[in-house]
């Protein structure tokens, strides 16, 4: 029993993403085996120095490295659309895995769902 | 900067639908200013089809895009009043 969050909304521009992360770490509190799943424009959750204070939000990438305190599986990203939005290996996060977005993939998780 | 025609301001990511409406009405004497989420524009290939690019700088900031600009003019709140009083008229999609 895993279940999969797939966040295909960038960060900021509407609060979808933020919901499914808090989703995916009420789970991981509760023992329920959960990972995140980034895709289309949520790879841009990933960017390094984000810097929010102009825009009055908290920045997500201090949200996003409290995923292994709350016992998240793992982050995945999927690997073409980090390539759409110029993202290389070396732009990513510590521990964020490139995966291709699949049926393969998607066949390994019992539940799977997606943020908004 | 220069008067314009349209101002088109665009605040959705090239993955939503609007966004390549947006491109598709530009005219050769608009302009386009990325705002929000649109500034994710920047870090892709497309072709934004005219040359009179700007983003604002909070939101270009707080997506850590600050390295990837492309050729766009990096404009705060108050540079984005003086562009929509520039233009002819404004449309937000």
């Amino acid at each position: 029993m895993e279940t999969l969050v797939i966040i295909d909304q960038p960060p900021y521009g509407s609060w979808t993403g933020r919901e499914a992360l808090d989703m995916a770490f009420a789970l991981a509190a509760f023992d329920q085996t959960a990972s995140l799943l980034f895709s289309g424009a949520g790879v841009n959750w990933l960017r390094n120095r984000q810097i929010t204070d102009a825009i009055g939000q908290k920045s997500v990438e201090k949200n996003l490295s409290a995923a292994p305190v709350f016992g998240i599986s793992a982050i995945l990203a999927d690997a073409s659309a980090c390539r759409r939005y110029g993202l290389g290996p070396q732009d990513l996060p510590d521990g964020v895995v490139l995966t291709e977005m699949d049926a393969k993939l998607l066949a390994r998780y019992s539940h799977t769902v997606f943020a908004g | 900067m220069t008067a314009f025609h349209t101002l088109h301001i665009l605040n959705k990511t090239p993955d939503h639908p609007r966004f390549s409406e947006c491109l598709g009405t530009l005219g050769t004497d608009d302009a386009l200013i990325l705002t929000e989420n649109g500034v994710l524009a920047l870090a892709t290939e497309i072709n934004l089809k005219t040359s009179r690019i700007y983003a604002l700088t909070p939101d270009v900031e707080a997506r850590g895009m600050a390295g990837t600009t492309r050729n766009s003019i990096l404009v705060d709140y108050p540079e984005m009043v003086d562009l929509t009083l520039q233009a002819q008229r404004v449309i937000s999609w």
